[in-house]
């Protein structure tokens, strides 16, 4: 799939079927008691109120009639205590279906959430992040309602329907069909109306999702813009995307606010053809006053569950789309998972082995084809190359971010696909080369290599990488709060801090990918010395362009397109007067 | 000056405020319509069903029968296409007013300080951008049209009770009050609920953006655990104040209910005594009765707009923060007109500087001249103030003291847009779009042509690589330029910086990640770029330093060391050493 953008709508994967709003049961099903309670609460409600009527009638008929002011005042207290009792039930289930909807929600959230954590970067890498966002705060969001309050209506309104008809037909039978001959006609105006309807909103969500992207994007390079003067042409294109969403949302209501008024008018066709058929049409049927005032009052109490119906209808043809989208990303295959039979990886001892590892980001296309290397345990390996052969995917193969195409990876001879994803990642030490920094304390961000780790832990690994003397500095000290994406670092205040979350972490196994690019000559030279000991007893790869860095790497490997060109100490590639000989000489010339 | 809310509103409404207004008398108009279709409909019942003379009239009065017929149904046509009509029109302006206020807040975004950005997470700016945003529109598009419809119904029925029977209006009306005491109490409790639920929305959103961004060190560090877990807090956090914001309301509800269902009682007890004493007939008891619901109604309604307008105060207030936020740093009002291409001088005279709410001091003294054309080569420590030193010629932050000068006017002088659009800028920090390669080195240049693309991408060093991807330079990046690696997307943003053909070129570090035959060869194209420029260049390497006519050595936030590379050499101090470092270790 190519990658997406925000000025292409997502394609929806799965078109629509039953089986998305039958899949909603799952996180139903769980508050299924809690709702048939709602429920029964709820006809509990109704039939308190089906006395309202009959002590009304009773006043009407007989106290006020018979001028029995004492009778007239028990039954208002009568009517009060059946008002009170349905109010209760009523909030009672209210208070149950926010707890249930809000729960329901939170559910979706933490399972989307979690899927999100399995997905691989290539899921990241595809789409922009602002589209991944929307769909995990607002599309849930708006399923809320749906899931919850829409269904139980759905259920009452469905029997106050049914009960209507009942009573009708007990009425007059055919009148009765006189009023049910709205139906086929509302049935055809929905119709009309449901699949533009459905697609206007799929548009709605389309173009939210859209503008979300540009936001999030435009929010995080804000600095590009200004210093490329970009503003006034993000705005025009903010503004497109904008008025797109305003498009579509009002041709969406166009078709949505017709429902209403749509049902209205046929409520009342049918008033009138009961008043014409009742005394016109039918007149050897010889209806009696009470009958036909009866029968229309019926026809218009039969339409109350219809508009009520339709309004879920409605709600739910407007919110389908977001569940469609929360259901696909919830659908996304999980491209690098643990298999069926994983098994934990058992402590690493650090030996790996290339075993012909052919691998590509894209179908059809090959990074790396047929390459086949062993390092031995505790020996640290230097890739150099030029940019793009292949340095970093090598490395993050070994940590199975992504499933090679053919070939095996071996760690301590075991095949890394068949592990646990946690068992083997764990013990590996990845320092990136975006040394990405989370909002939050400094020391919260060293411990994010080790949970548990105590500040002294953190102090030492951050002397070891020569990172405690800026951070000492520092109003605050390991205190001190770096914003988002780290704010007030500077790029290598950013990578020390980030070595030093990958140091905390003890791991089996070391990957410094162009970890020390940003850090200054000076201090890399003093971190070093540290990172020599740190190097002892651990299999580490380090991918540096300052050859200073990897000279004392016990094995150094020169990548370039064509694969792995050689592979030796410093000092036998140096003698073998090859690429890396020639890469050395280079350098030395520069520097001097 | 901030404006009151109402205020604020109104304003933004110019240019659709005749329409709005037009919207509302077409809401007060289909709720006085409302009364008369059951006014038809009790006509005719009276007259054709269940009065004295119905069967005569009904043989003799055809004509009549349907007059009433059509005119109950030509009525609800009428009302229901006004219902349209209305509807539309608020959904229009409400759009219309969201569209116009999310450019002028994306455009206030975008134009911020870097202290702003500071301030503000990207969740947090996102929320306020959409949900808070919604909140506004929900406002006008639903909030203020459910308050017209109560109020205009309300008062319609309640002016055809006094007619009717004004004691018994007012015996209805005595149950208002209770209402809107309970609704006051409600408004009172619910109202900080809102403003801390808009915050957990807030914290929503970041703590799951924050986690998309950083993607990459969860899996680096198999934190997937640890993450789900803070997000579920979060996620749990937001669900709670939810319930309880709701809960809050179905506190008061059932008293709201209560009284607006004692509304018919009373009206039974009270009428009932007045037929007993015979001051009040059935029909006209029916009447009260038959529109009882259009007085109970309103006033039920009354309590769920109130908890929406709460939520549209707490999402306004967000909202209007960023609305009436202004940048620190902006043009003068006596900015000087630069149009043209600038020379490209850059001067810092006696330039300190420390970060907002900070004391530390990241600069102290700093006074360096480079002349047009010349390359000047900044080098340090990590940590020492070199960014912070190139990120004051653009002006993205204010110097604390001493003046920074470019073509020798103070930057504070002369027009941000024109000084930055002088200026190419290529950060540590790659930045790329998800776009194609082509659309991110013509970011700064939109209409530049394809041939020039490709010479700016040659001139970085790019053009190779980027031949050999699957599209070439139609090949979409990722959002922050994932697929591509450190040093490709340096070389990319090395390509934008130069597309824009700047006066001034700043880069910093920019090649940290670049093989070193690549940065051979970019140096060697940076000399012979076919525009003048002066450069200013942040390096580690001395290969990149030693052909500056420059060197400045940063320690602590002060030049230690000036002059060019064989003076600094001979001065045998802190570049000496490092000079002897890099070559120590590599020879």
């Amino acid at each position: 799939m190519a990658r997406n953008t925000y000025r292409e709508d997502e394609i929806l994967e799965t078109p629509f079927n039953v089986k998305h709003l039958l899949r909603s049961w799952i996180y139903v099903k769980k508050y299924a008691g809690k709702m048939a309670f709602a429920l029964t609460l709820s006809a509990f409600g109704a039939v308190a109120g089906l006395f309202t009527p009959i002590i009304s009638k009773e006043a009407l008929d007989v106290a006020i009639p018979d001028k029995n002011k004492q009778y007239l005042y028990i039954l208002a207290v009568l009517l009060v205590l059946s008002y009170v009792v349905t109010v209760l039930f009523n909030t009672a289930r209210s208070k149950i279906m926010t707890k249930v909807g809000q729960n329901i929600i939170f559910d979706i959230r933490k399972d989307l959430f979690g899927h999100l954590q399995k997905l691989s970067f290539n899921y990241y890498d595809n789409r922009p992040h602002g589209k991944i966002l929307v769909r995990v705060v607002n599309y849930v969001n708006s399923v809320s309602d749906m899931l919850s309050n829409s269904l139980i209506n759905l259920i009452l309104e469905t029997f106050n329907l049914i009960f209507i008809v009942i009573f009708m037909f007990l009425v007059d039978v055919k009148l009765s069909f006189v009023v049910l001959l709205g139906v086929p006609i509302l049935a055809a105006f929905m119709l009309f109306i449901k699949n533009r309807q459905r697609r206007a909103w799929q548009q709605v969500s389309n173009k939210n999702s859209n503008l979300n992207a540009y936001l999030q994007e435009n929010i995080v390079g804000a600095r590009v813009t200004q210093i490329f003067t970009r503003e006034d042409e993000n705005a025009e294109v903010f503004s497109e995307l904008s008025n797109r969403c305003r498009k579509t949302w009002m041709k969406a209501v166009s078709y949505s606010n017709l429902l209403w008024p749509g049902i209205d008018n046929i409520s009342i066709w049918i008033r009138a053809a009961i008043y014409i058929a009742g005394l016109i049409i039918f007149v050897n049927g010889n209806y009696t006053a009470g009958t036909i005032i009866a029968m229309s009052s019926y026809a218009a109490r039969f339409w109350q569950p219809i508009m009520s119906l339709g309004n879920i209808f409605n709600n739910f043809l407007n919110n389908i789309s977001y569940l469609e989208r929360i259901f696909e990303t919830l659908d996304e295959p999980v491209t690098v998972d643990d298999k069926e039979n994983a098994t934990e990886m058992p402590p690493i001892k650090g030996e790996v082995v290339f075993d012909h590892v052919t691998f590509g980001y894209e179908e059809g296309q090959t990074v790396l084809h047929d390459v086949s290397f062993s390092v031995k345990p505790g020996e640290s390996i230097a890739l150099v190359g030029p940019t793009g052969a292949g340095k970093s995917t090598i490395v993050n193969l070994i940590s199975r971010f992504y499933d090679i195409n053919s070939g095996r990876v071996l760690i301590d001879g075991v095949d890394i696909s068949g592990v646990t994803l946690n068992s083997l990642r764990s013990q590996m030490g990845i320092m990136l080369q975006d040394s990405f920094i989370f909002s939050g304390t400094i020391e919260d961000n060293i411990r994010y290599g080790k949970l548990d780790a105590t500040t002294e832990e953190i102090v030492a690994a951050s002397k070891v990488v020569c990172a405690d003397p800026f951070i000492s500095r520092m109003p605050d000290g390991y205190a001190t709060e770096v914003k988002e994406r780290g704010g007030i670092l500077s790029q290598g205040q950013k990578q020390l801090v980030s070595f030093a979350r990958t140091l905390v972490s003890n791991p089996a196994i070391l990957v410094l990918d162009e970890a020390t690019s940003s850090i200054d000559v000076q201090t890399e030279r003093a971190l070093q010395e540290g990172l020599n000991n740190m190097l002892k007893g651990r299999t580490s790869f380090i991918i540096a362009h300052r050859l200073s860095t990897i000279k004392n790497c016990d094995k150094i490997m020169y990548i370039d397109n064509d694969g792995i060109m050689e592979c030796g100490s410093h000092e036998e590639l140096l003698a073998k007067k090859g690429y890396y000989y020639k890469l050395y000489n280079a350098q030395k010339e520069d520097a001097s | 000056m901030q404006m009151s809310r109402r205020k604020w509103i109104w304003e933004n409404l110019k240019g659709r405020r005749t329409l709005y207004l037009i919207g509302i008398i077409g809401a007060i108009s289909y709720n006085i319509l409302q009364l008369t279709a059951p006014f038809v409909v009790s006509r005719l019942i009276d007259t054709f069903i269940s009065g004295e003379n119905a069967a005569e009239n009904l043989k003799n009065n055809r004509q009549l029968f349907y007059t009433y017929i059509l005119a109950m149904v030509g009525l609800t046509l009428i009302r229901t296409a006004i219902v349209y009509g209305t509807g539309m029109t608020f959904e229009s302006v409400s759009q219309w007013f969201l569209y116009k206020m999310r450019n002028f807040l994306y455009n206030k975004v975008q134009r911020q300080d870097m202290n702003f950005y500071n301030t503000y997470r990207t969740g947090d700016l996102m929320t306020r951008l959409t949900g808070d945003l919604d909140a506004v529109r929900h406002m006008l598009a639903w909030v203020i049209k459910t308050i017209i419809e109560s109020i205009s119904l309300f008062t319609a029925t309640m002016v055809y009770f006094f007619i009717m029977d004004w004691r018994l209006a007012l015996t209805i009306l005595v149950l208002a009050p209770f209402i809107l005491i309970v609704i006051i109490l409600f408004k009172n409790n619910v109202g900080q609920k809102h403003r801390i639920l808009r915050e957990k929305l807030s914290g929503l959103n970041t703590a799951a953006q924050e986690n998309i961004s950083g993607n990459r060190v969860v899996k680096a560090f198999a934190r997937e655990p640890y993450e789900i877990e803070k997000f579920n807090e979060a996620n749990k956090e937001f669900n709670e104040m939810n319930k309880e914001t709701a809960l809050t309301w179905l506190k008061f509800y059932p008293y709201i209910e209560t009284f607006a269902s004692l509304m018919p009682v009373v009206l039974l007890v009270v009428g009932g005594l007045f037929m007993i004493d015979g001051s009040l007939t059935v029909g006209e008891y029916a009447a009260f009765s038959g529109l009882v619901w259009a007085i109970a109604n309103p006033m039920r309604n009354l309590g769920g707009v109130i908890n929406e307008f709460q939520r549209f105060k707490a999402a306004s207030a967000k909202v209007m923060e960023i609305y009436y936020s202004e940048a620190k740093i902006k043009d003068a009002d006596d900015a000087l007109d630069k149009p043209e291409r600038f020379a490209g001088k850059v001067e810092f005279k006696d330039v300190s500087f420390s970060y907002e709410g900070s004391k530390l001091p990241v600069l102290n003294n700093i006074t360096f001249t480079a002349e047009p054309g010349e390359t000047v080569a900044i080098m340090g420590e990590t940590g020492c103030g070199k960014t912070s030193l190139i990120h004051l010629i653009p002006r993205f932050y204010e110097v604390t003291g001493g003046q920074v000068l470019v073509d020798g006017v103070d930057v504070r002088k002369l027009k941000l847009q024109q000084l930055r659009k002088n200026i190419g800028l290529a950060t540590q920090d790659v930045l790329l779009y998800s776009d194609t390669i082509d659309g991110n080195i013509a970011y700064g240049d939109e209409h530049l042509p394809k041939q020039e693309v490709e010479k700016f991408a040659r001139y970085a060093a790019a053009s190779d690589f980027i031949a050999k991807m699957p599209e070439g330079y139609e090949t979409i990046v990722g959002e922050r330029g994932v697929g591509l690696s450190g040093g490709q997307k340096q070389r990319i943003s090395l390509a934008r910086a130069l597309a824009i053909r700047p006066s001034i070129l700043i880069l910093d570090d920019t090649t940290s990640a670049v093989d070193m035959e690549t940065e051979k060869q970019i140096q060697e194209s940076l000399k012979n770029l076919d525009f003048p420029c002066t450069k200013i260049i942040i390096a580690q390497r001395i290969s990149t330093t030693k052909n500056a006519d420059k060197i400045l050595v940063l320690q602590n936030g002060r030049i230690t060391e000036m002059g060019s590379h064989e003076e600094l050499i001979a001065k045998k101090g802190y570049y000496y050493s490092i000079v002897a470092l890099q070559m120590g270790e590599e020879v």
